[in-house]
């Protein structure tokens, strides 16, 4: 697998859902949680990869 | 003068022993302490990432400490616990840096460890009653 977005949401996935399960007790709490950081982990990564544009290297 | 309250040696024995099955399996701590679907869930994703970090031909660090950053990568590494020691035991882990994947492989082995930290020290502060 070598897709970057792929690998991406991957990580992000496992990442919030670590922190999911850490800082929330109740399933649906953890739900939430884990799927609104996984959407902003995703989400500010697209954005900083989109302006990276204005700034090559 | 108020005094200190000590903790009793077997709360803290017991805080440290919860420490060190939740370094070495990750999730253990928690399933130890009664919170069977957290830890249930950490078993599975945490060794799950450190897998496909070595699936994604990461390297395993050895700590040098003439190459900071190196030493700081293999403390990490070394935060998933048994896992690592294993893999190392394997001949597992040793990278190729020339694979598409290298630093991408990296990346979920040290995130595995650092994560697993964060684990440890909750489980820690459920043993001490603090969560």
């Amino acid at each position: 697998m070598t897709s970057h977005f792929g690998l991406l949401i991957v990580f992000s996935g496992f990442v919030a859902l670590t922190f999911a399960v850490l800082m929330r007790d109740q399933p649906v709490s953890q739900l939430r949680f884990g799927f609104t950081l996984l959407a902003w982990l995703v989400g500010v990564a697209v954005v900083f990869g989109w302006l990276m544009y204005a700034f090559p290297l | 003068m108020a005094r200190r309250k000590t903790p009793e040696p077997t709360a803290n024995n017991l805080a440290l022993f919860v420490c060190v099955i939740a370094w070495a399996v990750p999730g253990a701590g928690h399933l130890w302490l009664g919170r069977t679907q957290k830890g249930v869930v950490l078993l599975a994703a945490l060794p799950l990432m450190f897998a496909i970090g070595l699936w994604l031909e990461g390297q395993i660090f050895s700590v040098d400490l003439f190459q900071p950053l190196v030493a700081l990568a293999a403390l990490a590494d070394l935060g998933i616990g048994v896992a690592c020691l294993l893999a190392q035991g394997m001949g597992l882990g040793e990278g190729r840096v020339v694979a598409v994947t290298y630093e991408y492989g990296n990346t979920f082995l040290v995130v595995a460890g650092l994560l697993n930290m964060l684990v440890v020290l909750d489980a820690y502060d459920i043993a001490r009653g603090r969560a």
